[in-house]
């Protein structure tokens, strides 16, 4: 028999229960809210956090993307260069996905600070294009180098005795096969996360490596940094149509260093473990909070069922109010989830506080080098969709339990204090 | 039977015209002037006989013609043809690869084994560059920062590409008078000659498994020269032409080397002048005299 | 009530409330069993890209010339590399130790060269070191005994156009400045799948590059460990073993990009476990709130019988503590399947990658192994601990400041 319960007023007494022991709601929903929120917030970590792995793992000198002459991965031939690459770029830049381009030159040198030469390479950068963060000279003031000034890495440096301001002779081998030879300034030392360029590295100006090896408007290789590294064969596919890049060769990272492809694929797959154990702790926090709340509510319930109020609408009455805390519950952890997301993605969150002892080791061996501990959370609509669900779901089937008991109750016993 | 056993093909004289324009490091070549001695130690004689001692005989090319002049012979007196106490050149060096031909002229001086220096005159973009070796050290002059560069031991053996010299030619110290074994001399129609035939010994340290050298029948000067790598394919061939008297002796002023497995590609030497056992002062092999060399 | 009765008490209730004690333990084993098995994973996974690059070559640690980290000359020589060898492999912790001899050498074959750094090795340790030689796709790895032969990667051979069994003349800058030939048979080729990489592998015997460049001996000594973890503590004693003017680096020395790579996933990882204990912790914390919130009328009910409000206090402080010990014992009982499977056999993540990825998974393990370790008792015990003491402060608080009458109002049900 139904008494005093009916249909809408079922929520109505559902919603009333709520507010009439407003810390025991509080706690259910601030269970339900936390579960939605921390799932939502490391979903969108994880994805931050991926993409920056994904770039330290292939490096700076890899890039998303490259593009060469074909042939010249094979020995590094000076001459196979690709031809007309401020055209090249041009193209290039025009597609939608495209963050960065920078075109490279590469050539063996002999250099010399004094009489004594040792072999080294030059490495011919876009100072501009190479400068954010995941370039070969992350956070490098531009200015430094070009016009004869250069920056050596700093192995290099230390290594020959080469310090800011000193002149060193460069010789080696121009396009055509001719001397190439130059004098260039000492402008800074630098830590590059690649290591080659650290210990043999002599890095200057896209400009002058082409006057130096007598090239013209030609480089060695582009290096490619889009948007989204997840479609990055759509982007490559896309490249290779393009007109300026006809006979070139364009290869995604995955190409260029296969053997990193395991590592990532399992971070990756790791990510998601972790975002199951995340969600599981929640959801046992969730259930454990709900449970509990609702059993202690054992005598209320008694007293209710002797007061003629049916099993069934209690249970009604019940499973309604989970649903209530549940929607509740998981709106406002989708608000705050968003709202971090929302304040965190442009500045990034810094974790390297975390880092643990030896923070200081790696700071100084790296000679400075701002190393990035930022992750940039990034959110997208099907984890939220996934986490309202799977929350939702969990909240109300933590109640389902007590139903059960509750249709089955004793009145008298239940009332027991 | 009597074998010879020479020092290979490649003499020091030759050296002069190989400049591998490759790294300005590597335009060392006359010097490797390297000790001349034509060694070789008579073990055995190569003969008629189809029945020889020798390794298996298996195609009938394995035995001398009859009527073949010595290989000792040809051999030695190839091994003599760019002996010189001094040598004083200029030389104009072509490389062809598909891309582009490079030409090159310069001037070349030469003592010994040990000391060495040449000069570039053209193009006029590498005009001044100088190189001296004097024993094991090599050092660069570059006219354009005009600075002296000493070169370090361990590019003097890298980045031979594009050449079509190896680092084996060039800079090898040999003492390939144990390498080589000369297996056979028969006729040659293409080009004509007598055809010496030198296979390297087994336990041998080197590129060359066989060579293959014909010499004009009347004045036993080279005229080809074939070799063929560690897996008996034929790697590269040289031919020499444009003889001229020098002296008193007559040399092929122009060789080519042409690798067999690369499209297009060659490289050229050829004597514009040259002297030999000139006495060439020892002051002209000094490091001023490299920077004042313009 | 006295201290022994607030016990006997704190027990009855707890016996008596089957349901609600059943809830609370088992919530907080779940929670902490959660907690622990995150931990100790994610320990793990920071731990496989250490075991990537010790096993790519680098080793764990390495012995080298003190002047090596700075100016990474590979013609320096460790001073007397057979008695440091003997005495770091004899070294406990060390679980194998491999010399390397490096030098620059020009491979030739008719008329094409490849410039290379030739790795002079010890093959037996060596294999047991890295994974670079289970990458042979033809022909085999070095063996004990060999002599005059090479392992080389496939990019070079394509460059020289050779095959297995082919002899290349090797060329190498000796340490008096003169050239040293030797002809080296290749009987293997290395192919990683990455040609960079494919293009700078050349090894060697250890005594091949001895003879050619007459520097006696191996330039460094690199040392895979039993315990990873151990490392900083390992690096001091090892010196004392190695002789003065030696060092001992650590990978993150010897590598210092990836190293920084580590720490950054380090604290990234551990802001996962953090985040995950919180959880955890909440999660029980609420629970135990809920249900203490329900006795408030209890306390109420003690006070007016007389109970002053510092023993209710002690009271609910021993049933959190009561409850903690239970729950985190029960948790680690749970944890303890999961965990020591993970640490045994691992977590393989080949079955979730696919077999494709066998190729260029060769250099890597893609296996994670979770490091328990006995931290894990401290762990649980205090996660529970922490979590039922949070959910005890309000109703503690509210204990000492309740007015019995009120209490025992029927207003809030």
């Amino acid at each position: 028999m139904d008494g005093p319960m009916t249909g809408m007023s079922t929520l109505r007494i559902a919603w009333r229960n709520l507010g009439r022991n407003r810390k025991r709601s509080s706690l259910a929903l601030v269970a339900i809210a936390l579960g939605q929120f921390v799932f939502l917030g490391i979903a969108a970590l994880m994805h931050g956090y991926l993409g920056d792995f994904h770039e330290s793992i292939t490096g700076p000198m890899v890039g998303h993307a490259q593009v060469h002459a074909p042939g010249w991965r094979d020995d590094r031939s000076m001459d196979l260069t690709i031809d007309g690459v401020s055209a090249v770029i041009e193209e290039i830049r025009g597609d939608p996905s495209v963050t960065n381009v920078a075109a490279r030159i590469y050539a063996p040198v002999l250099t010399a600070l004094t009489e004594e030469g040792f072999m080294s390479f030059v490495v011919g950068v876009d100072p501009a294009a190479e400068s954010h963060e995941s370039g070969l000279l992350p956070s490098f003031d531009v200015s430094t180098i070009g016009d004869g000034r250069v920056v050596v890495g700093y192995n290099f440096a230390e290594k020959y005795g080469i310090e800011t301001g000193a002149e060193l002779a460069l010789v080696g081998q121009d396009i055509d096969g001719s001397i190439a030879s130059g004098l260039f300034t000492v402008e800074g030392i630098v830590a590059s996360p690649v290591d080659i360029v650290n210990s043999l590295g002599v890095v200057m100006s896209l400009d002058d490596a082409t006057e130096m090896l007598a090239m013209n408007d030609q480089a060695h290789e582009i290096v490619i940094h889009t948007a989204d590294i997840e479609t990055i064969n759509e982007t490559v596919a896309r490249l290779r149509g393009l007109p300026a890049l006809n006979g070139l060769e364009v290869l995604p990272w995955r190409e260029i260093v296969p053997t990193m492809i395991v590592m990532i694929e399992m971070v990756d797959v790791f990510l998601y473990i972790v975002l199951m154990i995340v969600f599981i702790a929640a959801a046992a926090g969730i259930a454990n909070t709900m449970l509990m709340s609702t059993f202690e509510r054992k005598h209320e319930f008694g007293m209710l069922l002797s007061l003629g109020c049916g099993p069934g609408s209690l249970a009604r009455m019940v499973t309604v109010e989970a649903v209530i805390l549940g929607l509740l519950g998981v709106a406002l952890g989708t608000a705050f989830g968003l709202g971090l997301v929302a304040v965190t993605s442009h500045t990034g969150m810094d974790y390297s506080a975390l880092g643990g002892a030896g923070q200081d080791t790696y700071e100084a061996s790296f000679r400075g080098l701002n190393l990035s501990s930022l992750v940039y959370p990034k959110l997208f609509v099907s984890d939220v969709l996934a986490g309202v669900v799977a929350v939702f779901l969990t909240s109300l089937l933590s109640v389902l339990w007590p139903v059960v008991k509750i249709v089955r109750m004793e009145p008298m016993e239940a009332m027991r204090l | 039977m009597r074998t010879t056993r020479c020092r290979t093909a490649l003499r020091p004289g030759v050296l002069p015209l190989v400049a591998p324009v490759v790294l300005v490091v590597l335009l060392l070549a006359p010097a490797i002037g390297r000790e001349n001695t034509a060694h070789c130690t008579d073990v055995a004689t190569v003969s008629n006989t189809v029945a020889s001692g020798a390794e298996d005989a298996v195609d009938a090319e394995t035995v001398s013609d009859p009527g073949a002049p010595d290989a000792d012979d040809l051999l030695g007196r190839y091994d003599d043809l760019y002996d010189s106490s001094g040598t004083v050149a200029t030389v104009e060096i072509v490389i062809t690869t598909p891309k582009k031909t490079r030409t090159m002229e310069m001037r070349f001086w030469a003592k010994g084994e040990e000391k060495a220096l040449m000069v570039v005159d053209a193009p006029a973009r590498d005009a001044g560059t100088a190189t001296l070796k004097v024993d094991k050290n090599l050092w660069n002059y570059l006219p354009k920062i005009s600075r002296t560069i000493r070169v370090p031991p361990s590019m003097m053996m890298g980045a031979w590409m594009g050449s079509d010299l190896t680092n084996d030619d060039i800079v090898r110290d040999s003492s390939y008078r144990d390498d080589y074994e000369a297996e056979y001399v028969v006729w040659s129609d293409e080009p004509e000659g007598w055809k010496v035939r030198m296979k390297a010994n087994e336990e041998a340290v080197g590129l060359w498994n066989a060579v293959e050298m014909v010499f004009a029948e009347d004045d036993g000067l080279p005229l080809m020269a074939q070799f063929y790598d560690r897996k008996d394919r034929l790697s590269r061939t040289m031919t020499f032409d444009e003889v001229e008297m020098v002296g008193d002796r007559r040399i092929p002023m122009h060789i080519v080397i042409v690798p067999e497995r690369e499209e297009g590609r060659s490289t050229e030497f050829r004597y514009i002048e040259v002297e030999f056992d000139v006495n060439v002062p020892d002051d002209t092999f000094s490091l001023s005299r490299l920077e004042r060399m313009n | 009530m006295r201290a022994p009765l607030i016990g006997k008490y704190a027990v009855r209730t707890l016996g008596r409330n089957v349901r609600r004690t059943f809830l609370s333990v088992v919530g907080i084993g779940v929670g902490v069993a959660i907690a622990v098995f995150m931990t100790a994973f994610m320990k793990g996974s920071t731990q496989m890209r250490v075991r990537a690059i010790a096993q790519s070559g680098f080793g764990h640690v390495m012995v080298a010339h003190s002047d090596w980290d700075v100016s990474r000359d590979n013609d320096l020589r460790l001073a007397d590399w057979r008695a440091e060898l003997k005495a770091v492999r004899a070294f406990d912790g060390v679980k194998v130790a491999t010399p390397h001899a490096r030098t620059t050498a020009l491979l030739a074959f008719g008329t094409r060269v490849a410039g290379v750094e030739m790795l002079g090795v010890d093959p037996k340790s060596e294999v047991a070191s890295s994974r670079l030689p289970l990458a042979v796709t033809e022909g085999r790895y070095l063996e004990s005994g060999d002599s005059d032969v090479a392992v080389v990667g496939s990019t070079i051979v394509d460059r020289l156009d050779v095959e297995l069994d082919d002899d290349l003349l090797v060329t190498v800058v000796d340490a008096d400045g003169e050239m040293e030939y030797a002809m080296l048979r290749i009987v293997g080729i290395i192919d990683t799948g990455s040609k960079d990489m494919d293009g700078s592998i050349c090894h060697v015997m250890l005594q091949d590059v001895e003879r050619l460049t007459k520097l006696p001996g191996a330039g460094e000594i690199s040392v895979t460990l039993d315990e990873p973890l151990k490392m900083d503590s390992i690096v001091p004693r090892l010196k004392e073993v190695v002789s003065p003017s030696d060092d001992v680096l650590t990978w993150m020395q010897v590598v210092p990009a990836q190293g920084g790579d580590y720490q950054s996933d380090k604290g990234f990882m551990n802001m996962l476990s953090g985040t995950v204990i919180i959880v955890v912790i909440l999660g029980i914390a609420g629970a135990q709130l809920t249900a203490i919130l329900e006795r408030r009328r209890e306390f109420a009910v003690l006070i007016a019988l007389g109970m002053r409000s510092s023993q209710v206090v002690r009271l609910i402080l021993f049933e959190a503590v009561a409850l903690a010990v239970l729950g985190a014992a029960l948790g680690l009982l749970l944890a303890w399947w999961p965990v020591h499977y993970t640490s045994t056999a691992g977590f393989n993540f080949s079955s979730v990658l696919g077999e494709e990825l066998s190729m260029s998974g060769v250099l890597l393990e893609p296996i994670i192994y979770s490091v328990p370790g006995p931290w894990v008792f401290g762990h649980a015990f205090i996660i529970a601990l922490v979590s039922t003491l949070i959910a005890a402060v309000y109703p503690a608080i509210y204990a000492l400041r309740t007015d019995p009458t009120s209490a025992l109002s029927l207003r809030e049900a």
